[in-house]
């Protein structure tokens, strides 16, 4: 069924999971709340009644316990996916993840593998309480042996999370919380897989290059609408996939315009910006006419919601980091 | 196979009236009269803080309707040198142990000098925990602390049913049990974690069992019964004390709010069910229990409601005095002292925070 | 559906009974409108609508008891808040496209760079290889050192031509490097010979007269280092003296000219000379020189701008002496004249240094 509908990024999600389960027997949804209830935010509605309960699994509240038995099950050709109902609780399952997940086909040279998605609501914005707003990525980032993917449209939501549980090796699947019922766009259910290995480019322009990645790519388009209105064309890039990183688009832009802007929600030190800056000043050096602009959170924990605004880059943070870096001597 | 013994206590039935012969403290009117007192300012402040959620004037609350007995027991009992490290349904036990309205309004209402206790009693009580179970591993590490100092304190631990699922739960009774630590649990069983119900959630019959895998005993107590609360959570306090290790309380009672005030539980559980566990609630049940021993009436409850109101609204109001952190809050606190390596950091957040004051908000 | 629930009647009061229903399912409610009377211990209290919707179901009915937070009444079609804590922001109609290029854009795939580890592209720049437009025999077409030189050698076959070896390949590197460094100012000057009485050996006159004018003018017989950038001043004058064979340009050095005689130094020069036709010459004995003369007058030509050979601050050339004429005395004559060119490294040294320099060697070239 191809027919378009409107769809949030949540509606994608749900889509992509209940054709994956379609097309595949061995896939997998399991988690806290996600049968009956649907989903703390509904992101697995109807897939309990369509699927049945043995694929579609009520788990005891214990994330070790979900990544861990993802692992196992994993290894035995089975497709998880499993449910950490929000990124601030992934904590307990990172030593399945990176001690088992991560490792697995590389300690037996190939033999036993473990192709789970590991999906969860991340980020900050919707005046959730503590630890309901974390934007970890970096961490997984830095894991070898794991993908890391985070969409930032209901398109790139559908398409990267049918490929992800297509693909072979684990992959961390981030959905940013702000964005799931922003923005419904026309969404065709066709299948169509989106690589995993790509940047998508949003908007082509030729004088300065914006880079972001989840929630964030939200104030950068709006970032990138306003410099238009001065004369300034701006380049978007969603980078979505972090690791790997998809270097030789960002170095082909930033090598056009010769300008950069790296957006994220995660705070600065250490964050995936620090790895492209780096990536981009090893291959594009000579080409840039202004050093790199990260704007981000400052290297805090999330704030509780009243002074949320002050972690979150805004769009105003955004054109200033824009200005001194047009503006560079 | 066989199942352990677990003991459960009740004394006072649904309606109010004792169904087992009342311990000898339970003719301490004072002491009957002050919990309820409690009980229903509990109930009162509970009602505001939702009410105050839909009006948006704090965000998103975990309610405590129909299980404040559980708390108002605990909060009771400790000692003041005693350590709370509470889960994050515990507006019951933190009111009682003194920790104030509006702190639990600021700490709801997205603003962290709601964890910053001023009352001396709370000092060094923990904050509310999200993360599920890891507080229990941290009254291990108090209890512990207790213990090499040689104090006669205890650490007392909260949590729900959901909870006891989790590798930090296990973990802690396990080492509590190796180290015969003075802490005690209390699990909050209301029967839901979010939308899972206690059957899925594990296989042992009861939760309190779960203790003996650890060394240590465990039992059951009608959490909607305060008397029975009050009593099994006096020995446990004291058996921690006096160095005999620690024990596990599974106080039985029901969610009868939703999860939060952004959940809605009639997706997943029937309007019956609920209206039954109404039935069971604590207040009216202590309520009818003092009634019927001449010691309440209608007066007295009309005046307690409204001296309550009145607390409650005092707290709204200073609450709302309050006023906002200055910007550099975020940082200020993340460290001992911010490092001078992050000094532009700083700059950049307050230029951050002018451009906010400016009106060039984030949305 | 979304569930209204009996909210806090107020005053501490829990339940309430049903006593009688002013809307039924199906009915549009606005907000406020009455929607149930309900009966507490203390009154009868009436329940507003808390929005606008259709009524889907009601719950209970007269004579039924509620508790404060039990579903009351559900309004049809609306979605419930989906999430458990905080507040999601709804969509924003305006269904733009969502239109995105997988990878670079169009203008921007014009820059992608050939795919080459940072060491190949070292080695093609070493090679002078242009690695665009080159197929990557590497997976994903990735190029490979291999594909790097094997272009390279494909340059140089398509260019023909020999490679340099030995000196003509020194010549071309120190060339270039010196070009790079030096910032030459060239002096032109004659010296008018007509007093020499005998035809002396111009080359050692010129060894001479140069040794004579690094007295006037110590600077030019210096070595300049420009990382320093310093400069180190020589006592005596290693002259280098250009040699041109067969081969290539050979610079041996004749040494201490200054403190020498004129009969030493041509014997000296003669030996030199020799060991480089012989190709015998050692290398030592082509290093060290403080200052060169480049005498290509034996050849042809009167005046060129030779270059500077660092960490040499200057280079003197000699032209062909030839007949000219000349105003002498203020009347016309024909006198043998010896062009000369002196390039320095304005570096090092100034224009004035370098005028008083070269008057002085015209000066000593000029006495009988």
């Amino acid at each position: 069924m191809s027919e378009v509908k409107r769809c949030t990024l949540l509606e994608a999600v749900n889509l992509a999971l209940h054709r994956a389960m379609r097309e595949s027997e061995d896939v997998l949804v399991l988690g806290e709340d996600v049968g009956i209830n649907g989903g703390v935010f509904r992101a697995t509605l109807g897939l309990r009644e369509a699927f049945g309960f043995k694929r579609v699994i009520d788990t005891p509240l214990a994330e070790t316990m979900i990544a861990g038995l993802s692992v196992g099950m994993a290894a035995q050709g089975l497709k998880p996916v499993l449910e950490i109902q929000f990124l601030g609780f992934v904590f307990a399952a990172l030593e399945q993840l990176l001690a088992h997940a991560a490792r697995l086909r590389c300690r037996t040279r190939g033999r036993l593998s473990c192709p789970l998605v590991l999906r969860s609501p991340m980020g900050a914005g919707i005046r959730a309480p503590e630890h309901h707003s974390e934007s970890t990525e970096a961490l997984f980032a830095h894991i070898p042996g794991l993908r890391v993917v985070i969409p930032s449209s209901p398109a790139r939501a559908y398409g990267l999370l049918l490929a992800a549980i297509d693909d072979p090796d684990p992959v961390v699947f981030l959905e940013p919380t702000r964005l799931y019922r922003m923005n419904p766009q026309p969404l065709a259910d066709d299948g169509r897989r989106l690589p995993l290995d790509s940047c998508f480019t949003l908007r082509e322009g030729g004088d300065i290059t914006l880079v972001s990645w989840g929630a964030s790519v939200h104030e950068t388009l709006q970032a990138a609408e306003r410099l238009a209105g001065q004369d300034v064309s701006a380049e978007v890039i969603d980078v979505a996939c972090l690791k790997p990183l998809d270097l030789d688009t960002l170095e082909a832009s930033v090598r056009k315009t010769g300008r950069c802007v790296i957006v994220h929600e995660a705070p600065r030190s250490c964050g995936v910006g620090a790895e492209i800056a780096a990536s981009l000043y090893e291959r594009a050096l000579l080409d840039l006419q202004a050093p790199i602009q990260r704007v981000t959170a400052p290297d805090i924990p999330p704030p509780l919601y009243r002074l949320e605004q002050l972690y979150l880059p805004g769009v105003e943070d955004i054109l200033a980091a824009c200005e001194a870096t047009l503006n560079y001597a | 196979m066989n199942q352990p013994e677990i003991p459960l206590t009740r004394y006072l039935a649904p309606d109010g009236r004792p169904c087992a012969t009342l311990p000898p403290w339970a003719a301490d009117v004072d002491l009957l009269t002050r919990l309820y007192r409690q009980m229903v300012l509990t109930r009162l402040f509970d009602l505001k803080a939702v009410a105050l959620q839909r009006t948006g004037r704090i965000g998103t609350y975990a309610p405590t309707l129909g299980q404040e007995a559980i708390g108002v027991a605990i909060g009771s009992l400790m000692r003041p040198e005693d350590v709370l490290v509470p889960y994050y349904r515990d507006t019951a036990v933190q009111l009682m142990r003194g920790v104030r309205m509006e702190e639990i309004l600021l700490y709801w209402g997205g603003d962290e000098r709601g964890s910053d206790f001023q009352d001396p009693a709370v000092a060094e009580d923990f904050p509310l925990c999200v993360p599920i179970a890891t507080q229990a591993l941290h009254a291990c590490g108090v209890a512990t602390a207790f213990k090499i100092r040689g104090q006669h304190r205890v650490a007392v631990t909260t949590c729900g049913d959901g909870a006891t699922s989790k590798g930090d739960f296990l973990e802690a009774l396990n080492v509590a049990g190796a180290w015969q630590l003075p802490v005690v649990f209390v699990i909050n069983n209301n029967q839901w974690a979010i939308s899972t119900p206690r059957r899925i959630q594990s296989g042992a019959p009861s939760l309190a069992q779960k203790a003996l895998g650890a060394g240590f005993a465990g039992e059951q107590a009608d959490g909607n019964d305060v008397l029975a609360v009050y009593d099994r959570m006096q020995a446990a306090l004291e058996r921690a004390r006096q160095g005999k290790g620690p024990v596990l309380l599974e106080c039985l009672s029901y969610r009868l709010g939703d999860h939060t005030t952004a959940d809605d539980a009639t997706r997943y559980r029937s309007a019956e069910e609920v209206k039954r566990a109404w039935e069971e609630e604590p207040i009216k049940r202590l309520q009818g229990f003092l009634a019927g021993q001449g010691l309440w009436d209608e007066g007295r409850e009309q005046a307690l409601v409204a001296d309550c109101q009145a607390r409650v609204q005092r707290a709204v109001d200073n609450f709302e005095a309050a006023g906002n952190q200055p910007p550099e809050a975020v940082l200020d606190y993340v460290y001992a002292r911010w490092p001078a390596a992050l000094m532009d950091q700083r700059e950049v957040l307050l230029e951050r925070a002018a451009r906010r004051a400016g009106g060039q908000g984030h949305e | 559906m979304k569930y209204f629930k009996l909210p806090d009647l107020g005053e501490g009061l829990q339940e309430a009974e049903i006593v009688e229903w002013h809307v039924k399912p199906g009915d549009a409610v606005k907000a406020d409108q009455l929607l149930v009377s309900v009966e507490t211990a203390k009154a009868i209290v009436d329940i507003p609508a808390p929005y606008d919707g259709v009524v889907c179901k009601t719950f209970g009915g007269a004579g039924d008891i509620l508790h404060v937070g039990e579903p009351l009444l559900a309004y049809e079609g609306e979605e419930d808040a989906g999430t458990v804590v905080g507040r999601l922001e709804g969509g924003h109609g305006g269904a733009q496209e969502d239109s995105f290029f997988i990878g670079a854009a169009p203008s921007t795939r014009e820059h992608l760079a050939p795919r080459a580890t940072p060491a190949v592209r070292q080695l093609a720049r070493r090679l002078g290889v242009d690695l665009a437009g080159l197929a990557g025999s590497g997976a994903d077409g990735l190029i490979s050192a291999a594909d790097v030189e094997a272009a390279a050698q494909g340059e140089r076959e398509r260019f023909g031509g020999e490679r340099l070896r030995g000196v003509r390949r020194s010549m071309a590197i120190n060339m270039a490097r010196a070009h790079a460094e030096v910032v030459p100012v060239t002096l032109y000057g004659d010296a008018d010979l007509h007093r020499w009485k005998a035809a002396r050996d111009p080359l050692i006159r010129l060894a001479k007269a140069i040794a004579h004018a690094c007295t006037v003018e110590p600077v030019l017989n210096s070595w300049f280092d420009g990382r320093g950038p310093s400069i180190r001043r020589h006592d005596r004058l290693d002259l280098g003296i250009a040699v041109d064979t067969p081969d290539g340009l050979f610079v041996p050095v004749l040494r201490n000219v200054g403190e020498r005689s004129a009969e030493d130094l041509k014997q000296g020069m003669a030996r030199l000379r020799a060991d480089v036709q012989a190709r015998s010459i050692p290398p030592q004995e082509m290093m060290g020189a403080t200052l060169t003369l480049s005498n290509f007058g034996t050849l042809f030509g009167r005046y060129a701008n030779p270059v500077v050979v660092p960490p040499q601050v200057a280079i003197i050339g000699a032209g062909g002496i030839r007949d000219e004429v000349v105003a002498w005395q203020g009347a016309p004559a024909v006198h043998p004249i010896l062009p000369l060119s002196l390039t320095f490294d304005h570096r090092a040294v100034t224009g004035g240094e370098a005028a008083r320099f070269l008057k002085a060697l015209v000066q000593a070239l000029e006495a009988p």
